[in-house]
């Protein structure tokens, strides 16, 4: 459900652009912002409020990686696992990732500190392989770089590393 | 003039094209995957590259405009090589399941492959997994198989309008999905099916029932539910209508389709045809033979005629039968039967404001192409939703919008709810004050036209008695964007003929396209609507429109049919009911037809027909009339019979025969036969004979022929003059006092998916829309603490009945809507009428209703 308040925040975002269709975007960043995923539910309510087919508002927000459909944990891992990023030499680094955090495929560690998922080309094809933490671009990765990642993320998190 | 080169061979443009255009024209196959005729060139697929010279790389040829001087190769070694290459790639994915899959045979891709594509791909990986989902009730849709051309997605989006569907995800997940994911739940019109090329979205109804390459009969016919008359294609094997399907750039429609042309054909093999006559003994309806029922028929109203006169009999056409039943039903009851009592359900509307129409503005004024809609600039819609009446219709206002046309509406109109510019919402009821308020306002800019003058001075009457102004939104908008409009056309639905003087509202609507110099446009829901009123399924005029009270006309039609045509005046649809329960009609013979079910006050007009003392109805099921009748006698259908059909833009229109029927008759043949055996011969051998008939007597149908239809432009023409002598009978402005203060108010939903009583036998039509649902705006149910699909109970003075609710934000005002298809719950059970004075349609009323939830 999008609120008033969120409603008229949506508003305003519609007259900085020349037409509605390039508010959909923006509008979809906002009320990840906000609610921390795009739900259906939102997807229908945006369609009202921007005049505009629910079927393109879904087709954008799958589109982008950066916007999350369901709700994700606390650090979102996103491995690009596309031809670039395959091409050099740890083609494995998904597998190398889900082997060390024990999950698969959209799923979420038993703590709710990270989910993991392959996405298409992150556009750091000259600096291959990538992936994304949340909003954080990493580039140029091996298995060693990313284990270090992650555990930094986890001693951050929970203070002590074992 | 562009001249260029392909493949050594010069080609001459007369308007600039693409090169994939410009060498289909010199006849130079290049091959596609992305591209369709019909929608705008995309370059995805990359299928199409040529060599151009003095252009570094390979190009596309179908997003490439071809240029003066350009030379382009379509074919080389390496050119093939990249095709390989890219068939290579789209297989990587694709799970080659031909021999399981429907599209195999007709399937791009397959031939594609057959022609350039690599014998053995290198990818030994693992394929993408994705099973087909069944989920959707008429669609399949099979994500493995996708190749991702976007050919659907731009169907929806940019022809269709429907926007239901998108490409979902990215990369190697890219797939087509519906919003929903699983059901589409959108316009079903199909064509997303008609475009895709390869076996990714199926239709469900012919799923692994039959091969492309199995079809013993192909056969290209009209569609059977409203007045635009879609070319389409029905495809046949073991005497069963297998699929239906349009052809690119075919027709009115254009290769295009909506749902009840493309599903809706099924009811034509229902099980419950009526086999064999019915004839009632003792009470009840009993099955007889062809001889027994004809003669039956023939003795009842022979005596009758005899007894009572021919005025004691009467007829009711039907705009579901072609042009030579119509014209014959017409002909026996007037040279048989000896009466003028002849109309149509047409009456409740098109019928009803056409005449009115052209007494107004001259014989044809609602003769208007189409294809005519695009080029305008600014599209007046008033009373219905065209995209749902006429749903091919309502896609060229899309397109017009698309266009930058201005969009203005009146009243509701939910398939233009994303492409109206402008929507004018009266008070409940109040259209017609508007209409007139508008139509002062326009000729107070625009003056009289000095060319119709009983037009010019009703106007002026109307000026006159005009006092102060309705205080609506937008109304000003509305006005000022007419009067500047350089071309417009008026799209006019029946709702609004169906109220309390309606002929108001037809007036005010005939003034406004006389003083903007408009075209007009009826909407009509039924095939022959048009060509029921040419033949002369009408009480006052012959056929072609000639008046019946002018004796010239009526000589040339006595020395054709070789006999007098009654004196007496004929009765109107409604005057027959009335005379039916005062018994001055005695006798009905209704061809085609259900008006216990079809007009409005069911149990008013069943008492009619239960004091008649002789009922007879020819149909292809036991409807609600004919489970009255006293003789029942089954006719054929659609793709059973061959017979003409004229669409609301006067387009004549072969619909032909495509299987043999197992039991019933032609429409003609029954009446010609009951007519040979009560003494008036009628010797037809086919449909042809009739219409060579007509082509004789009817000046609207001069000279034509069955071959000259077939070529499929013949539209009759006018001159714009009334035929018959003109009206004078003017509109007085009402009382604006009355005043509707209810919570609710009932009204008809003209729905997308059904038409008439016949879709209920169609089961896809019925997958998509099983029952009956109450349309009530979103805000309003909150009130009464309505969710979807809740039941209520739905009260207005005449009667009673229980819905699920649905809510509908496009409805913009305290109505609610109830369609009238379903057996038992239709809407005009719940409504009476009283009859307009001028158009002798029905208005509509008691409309208040109450909603109690259950
Ligand atoms: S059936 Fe028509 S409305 Fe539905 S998705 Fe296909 S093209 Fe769109
Ligand atoms: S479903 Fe068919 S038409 Fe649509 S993108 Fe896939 S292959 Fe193309
Ligand atoms: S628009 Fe009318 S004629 Fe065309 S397919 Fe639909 S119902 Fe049939
Ligand atoms: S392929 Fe991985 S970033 Fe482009
Ligand atoms: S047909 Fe030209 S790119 Fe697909």
């Amino acid at each position: 459900m999008i609120d008033e308040n969120m409603r008229q925040t949506i508003e305003g975002l519609i007259k900085k652009f020349p037409c509605r269709d390039s508010a959909v975007v923006p509008s979809l960043s906002y009320i990840q912002k906000v609610k921390g995923h795009i739900s259906e539910n939102d997807m229908e309510d945006l369609a009202i409020i921007l005049q505009f087919p629910e079927a393109r508002i879904f087709s954008a927000a799958s589109f982008y990686s950066m916007l999350k459909l369901m709700p994700k944990a606390r650090y979102h891992i996103q491995v690009c696992t596309n031809v670039s990023c395959s091409l050099v030499e740890t083609e494995t680094l998904f597998d190398h990732i889900s082997g060390k955090l024990g999950i698969g495929e959209g799923e979420i560690t038993p703590d709710g500190l990270f989910s993991l998922e392959s996405v298409e080309c992150l556009g750091s094809c000259g600096y291959a392989p990538a992936m994304m933490v949340n909003s954080e671009h990493y580039e140029n990765l091996n298995f060693k770089k990313a284990d270090e990642i992650i555990e930094l993320i986890i001693k951050e998190f929970t203070g002590k590393y074992p | 003039m562009i001249t260029l080169t392909i493949n050594d061979k010069e080609v001459t443009l007369e308007k600039p094209v693409s090169v994939l255009e410009a060498a289909r024209q010199a006849g130079i196959k290049i091959p596609t995957l992305c591209y369709h005729e019909a929608l705008k060139p995309y370059g995805g697929c990359r299928l199409c590259v040529v060599e151009v010279e003095r252009m570094p790389k390979l190009q596309t040829a179908c997003t490439l405009m071809a240029a003066d001087g350009m030379v382009v190769k379509t074919e080389s070694e390496g050119i093939s090589k990249v095709r390989r290459g890219i068939l290579e790639f789209l297989l990587i994915n694709h799970p080659l399941d031909c021999p399981y899959c429907d599209k195999a045979g007709e399937c791009e891709l397959q031939d594609l492959v057959n022609k350039y594509g690599p014998t053995v791909g290198r990818y030994k990986e693992e394929k993408r997994k994705v099973p087909e989902s069944h989920k959707d009730q008429i669609f399949a849709r099979n994500m493995e198989r996708c190749v991702v051309c976007t050919r659907c997605v731009r169907m929806c989006n940019d022809q269709q309008g429907a926007s239901a569907i998108s490409i979902m995800g990215r990369g190697n997940h890219s797939r087509m999905e519906p919003f929903s994911s699983d059901s589409f739940n959108c316009e079903y019109c199909g064509n997303c099916l008609t475009v895709c090329p390869v076996g990714a979205i199926l239709s469900r109804l012919y799923m692994h029932s039959f091969r492309p390459w199995q079809v013993d009969n192909e056969v290209e016919t009209i569609c059977s539910y409203c007045g635009v008359g879609c070319s389409l294609v029905v495809q046949v094997r073991d005497e069963s209508i297998k699929r239906v399907i349009p052809r690119t750039g075919l027709g009115v429609n254009r290769g295009l389709l909506c749902s009840r042309g493309r599903f809706g054909y099924e009811y034509i093999n229902s099980q419950d045809r009526l086999t064999t006559p019915l004839v009632r003994k003792n009470g009840k309806l009993e099955q007889s033979t062809w001889s027994e029922a004809l003669h039956i028929v023939a003795e009842r109203l022979s005596g009758i005629k005899r007894t009572d006169g021919g005025s004691a009999i009467a007829g009711i056409g039907s705009p579901r039968c072609s042009n030579e039943d119509n014209y014959v039903f017409q002909k026996f009851i007037r040279m048989a039967c000896g009466s003028n009592n002849i109309d149509s359900i047409s009456r409740t509307g098109y019928a009803a404001a056409q005449k009115y129409f052209e007494e107004l503005l001259g014989q044809g004024i609602t003769t208007n192409l189409i294809e005519g809609l695009k080029n305008s600039e600014v599209i007046f819609v008033v009373g219905g939703d065209p995209t749902a009446v006429n749903p091919i219709l309502g896609l060229s206002i899309r397109e017009a919008s698309r266009r930058g046309a201005k969009i203005v509406v009146l009243g509701n109109a939910k398939g233009l709810d994303r492409f109206k510019t402008l929507q004018v919402v009266p008070p409940v009821f109040r259209e017609m004050e508007v209409l007139e308020e508008l139509l002062v306002g326009v000729s107070g800019v625009k003056g009289a036209r000095g060319e119709k003058l009983d037009v010019d001075k009703g106007i002026r009457m109307l000026s006159d008695t005009y006092s102060g102004s309705m205080d609506i939104e937008g109304i000003e908008e509305l006005k000022q964007t007419l009067l500047n409009s350089p071309s417009t056309s008026i799209v006019f639905g029946m709702d609004l003929v169906q109220r309390a003087n309606g002929h108001r509202a037809v007036f005010a609507i005939a003034g406004l396209t006389y003083l903007l110099e408009a075209r007009l446009y009826l909407l009509s829901d039924r095939p022959n609507e048009q060509g029921l009123i040419d033949a002369g399924c009408v009480p006052d005029m012959l056929p072609g429109g000639r008046p019946l009270d002018i004796h010239d006309f009526k000589r040339k039609f006595e020395t054709e049919w070789g006999g007098p045509i009654p004196e007496e005046d004929g009765k109107t649809l409604f005057e027959i009911i009335e005379g039916a329960r005062n018994k001055s009609v005695k006798a009905l013979y209704i061809m085609g037809d259900n008006p216990v079910f079809n007009l409005p006050d069911a149990q008013y007009i069943k008492e009619a027909l239960q004091a008649l003392d002789f009922l007879v109805v020819q149909d292809l099921f036991l409807s609600e009339t004919a489970q009255l009748a006293d003789v029942v006698l089954p006719a054929l259908g659609w793709t059973e019979k061959t017979g003409t059909y004229t669409n609301l833009e006067r387009r004549i229109q072969l619909q032909k025969k495509a299987v043999n029927a197992g039991s019933g008759m032609e429409d003609w043949k029954i009446i010609s036969e009951v007519s040979g055996k009560m003494g008036y011969k009628m010797a037809y051998s086919d449909a042809e004979d009739i219409m060579d008939e007509i082509a004789k007597v009817s000046p609207l149908y001069r000279d034509l022929t069955y071959r000259e239809i077939s070529k499929g432009n013949c539209l009759w023409p006018y001159h714009g003059e009334p035929l018959r002598g003109e009206i004078h009978e003017l509109p007085a402005m009402v009382d604006a006092a009355s005043d509707f203060r209810a919570d609710f108010y009932l009204a008809l939903e003209k729905p997308l998916f059904h038409s008439g009583t016949l879709s209920r036998r169609s089961p896809a039509l019925m997958k998509i829309c099983p029952e009956p649902t109450l349309k009530i705006n979103g805000a309003a149910a909150r009130k009464l603490g309505l969710h979807e699909g809740n039941r209520v109970q739905v009260t207005t003075a005449a009667g009673s009945s229980e819905v699920p609710v649905s809510i509908d934000d496009t409805i913009k005002d305290n109505k609610v809507l109830l369609s009238n298809n379903f057996e038992g719950q239709g809407l005009f059970s719940l409504l009476t009428y009283t009859l307009d004075p001028v158009t002798k349609a029905p208005g509509i009323e008691g409309c208040e209703v109450r909603l109690i939830k259950i």
